[in-house]
């Protein structure tokens, strides 16, 4: 067992054993961390994997919420109907975005991410065909229920949330040992090398885009269970934004890095009541400084994703030269 | 008709202000191949600057050129400065790392600056009085041409005009545009890149302040958070134009806000910005490069 697999498992332990140690305040945080380190997971597939500067994440997240709740609200689907609906949605509008806009420098890419974010905040805000609810959101979802059992307490909830990560820890783990994952970090290291040895660089790039925006969805659905409400105000790009930062300032592709980002983005806020008025002041200050002492990140991954066995084998072929 | 030639001043109006802004994004863009996501608190922060100028050292004294020109220079002499503080602390140190880096320290930049405002002059709207600038308006026609945007147009195009004379008659101009070509042929040649760098921030930074004083004149109510807004729509500007070219950046501004004034005249108001952004997409997609952008070849 190497260093990254006793962390992950102590931290996977200790998050399933919190519900048991802590109050309820403390068990919403633990609620929002889950959900937040989710969404910020599935950005570190596009953004620190692929390596494609993605500025709009927060859409992804707002429309697998708003699937959600639209379907449930409007159209009387249960919560757990709505799920496959909350997937399929931002996949869909993730291919459909970053279709045409894939081929960008990353510059031009990171605009347009960020326009498509304005535009889809100016949409909710504007309750586009009487669904979205205008600028106060949906309010009035149901809570989630399996075969008649009622999941609303925040232990349940808390579960939930639970089981997205490990699902999302697991899909990004086999990520790194597939031919994807190997396929995009060459086209992350040197697009044109890639490109040049055959590997289809738009279609491993937009595939990207689908799996990050998948499991942004699904973090949607328990947002959505979690407060019973959302707003246009928890999608804006500000908050993607701030996805972007979690990812780069924790360590672009290091599991670590995403979830130190995470708890320092979402979790040390809801601590410190306090510093609420210049909190914003000093993550901004973090951020710089973050920048300058650790370019590349306070926790970032060591050797990229390359799987285990090429690098033993890179390793063999040194030694016998 | 009516509706169309007053759209049309007002667009032009915004357009300048779009310009003025969007110099600075593109300055820095040509030379350092970084969008600045700080400018745009910087223009809001010159906003704030210009109002308590005026509201603590002039008060009911307005209405004078002197006072108007002392609060046009020291506010660009205070924001140039905070513009090269913020070059030294938050860019420089990362000239050499990894390009994503530069781009969160601006995020992180962009934080500080605009909470700073909220501390240093609180969360709720600010109103910039209206008696700085005589409330002169004419009627030619059915259209309404007020003293301010005459202003404004006129001292955006005079600074375009000085701008443009300089970038492109003076020693320091070409240094500037040889820097913004290649800053290793640029250092060979004996140009002190770092001094460079601070003239476009101090040069841009000002501009940004010209601009942020006459939105303050112009929309009168300031938020802490507007930088992002103003300098969105400038930055849109420069890409319209051709992000690293300064005529590109006038240009763009111009026909930004021309494109803005058209759609609130005819179509809503509150669908505004997402058509900015829809053009904005449709532009990166047809000529990333911007009109007067030249084509860059990849590099292999």
């Amino acid at each position: 067992m190497n260093k990254t697999t006793i962390i992950a498992t102590i931290f996977i332990l200790f998050m399933g054993f919190f519900p048991f140690l802590v109050d309820s305040a403390w068990l919403s945080i633990g609620i929002t961390f889950l959900v937040f380190s989710v969404v910020a997971f599935s950005q570190d597939i596009i953004l620190g994997r692929a390596g494609i500067f993605n500025m709009g994440h927060a859409i992804f997240f707002g429309i697998g919420a708003y699937t959600t709740a639209i379907l449930n609200v409007h159209f009387g689907f249960e919560i757990v109907e709505t799920i496959p609906f909350a997937i399929i949605f931002p996949v869909i509008i993730a291919v459909l975005l970053a279709g045409p806009i894939i081929h960008l420098r990353g510059d031009y890419l990171l605009v347009a991410t960020i326009g498509f974010n304005i535009i889809f905040e100016q949409v909710l805000k504007n309750n586009i065909f009487d669904l979205t609810g205008g600028p106060n959101g949906i309010f009035g979802i149901d809570v989630a229920r399996i075969f008649g059992y009622e999941l609303s307490s925040d232990k349940a909830i808390y579960y939930i949330a639970f089981f997205l990560l490990i699902t999302t820890l697991f899909i990004i783990r086999n990520l790194d040992n597939s031919r994807y994952g190997r396929a995009l970090y060459y086209i992350h290291k040197d697009e044109i090398a890639a490109k040049s040895m055959g590997i289809n660089v738009s279609y491993y790039k937009l595939f990207a885009f689908a799996l990050g925006a998948a499991i942004a969805g699904a973090a949607g659905v328990v947002f959505t269970i979690q407060y019973s409400a959302v707003s246009p105000e928890s999608f804006n790009f500000m908050q993607s934004v701030m996805f972007f930062a979690i990812v780069l300032v924790g360590g672009s592709a290091s599991l670590p890095g995403v979830i130190i980002g995470t708890f320092v983005m979402f979790v040390l806020p809801e601590l410190f009541t306090e510093f609420k008025e210049s909190r914003y002041l000093i993550f901004g200050a973090a951020m710089v400084l973050t920048m300058i002492l650790r370019p590349n990140g306070v926790w970032p991954a060591t050797f990229g994703n390359i799987p285990n066995y090429l690098k033993k084998k890179a390793a063999s072929l040194k030694g016998e030269k | 008709m009516d509706i169309f030639f007053q759209q049309l001043i007002n667009g032009l109006t915004i357009g300048s202000l779009y310009a003025l802004v969007a110099l600075g994004y593109t300055m820095v863009y040509g030379v350092m191949k970084l969008i600045n996501f700080a400018h745009g608190d910087l223009v809001a922060f010159s906003a704030y600057v210009g109002l308590t100028i005026f509201s603590q050292f002039f008060g009911a004294n307005a209405n004078s050129i002197f006072t108007v020109i002392t609060i046009f220079l020291f506010t660009a002499l205070i924001v140039a400065f905070v513009g090269v503080v913020l070059e030294r602390l938050a860019y420089k140190p990362l000239r050499t790392a990894p390009r994503l880096s530069a781009v969160v320290s601006a995020l992180g930049a962009s934080l500080v600056i605009q909470n700073s405002i909220m501390l240093i002059w609180g969360p709720n709207m600010k109103i910039f009085p209206s008696n700085l600038i005589p409330n002169t308006t004419w009627q030619i026609g059915g259209v309404i041409l007020t003293f301010t945007q005459v202003i404004i147009l006129a001292l955006s195009a005079v600074l375009m005009v000085a701008l443009y004379f300089f970038i492109n008659k003076t020693k320091i101009g070409t240094a500037i545009r040889a820097t913004a070509i290649d800053q290793d042929a640029a250092k060979l040649m004996g140009i002190n890149v770092n001094r460079i760098i601070m003239i476009i921030f101090i040069v841009g930074s000002a501009l940004g302040a010209v601009g942020g004083l006459f939105i303050g004149i112009y929309y009168r109510g300031l938020t802490f958070d507007m930088g992002w807004l103003y300098g969105l729509n400038a930055f849109i500007a420069a890409i319209i134009g051709g992000i690293g070219s300064i005529p590109g950046a006038m240009l763009g501004g111009l026909l930004l806000g021309l494109f803005n004034a058209m759609i609130s005249g005819y179509i809503s108001t509150e669908w505004a910005d997402t058509f900015t952004f829809i053009l904005l997409i449709i532009i990166l997609i047809v000529r990333p490069t911007g009109i007067l952008g030249e084509k860059i070849a990849e590099k292999v």
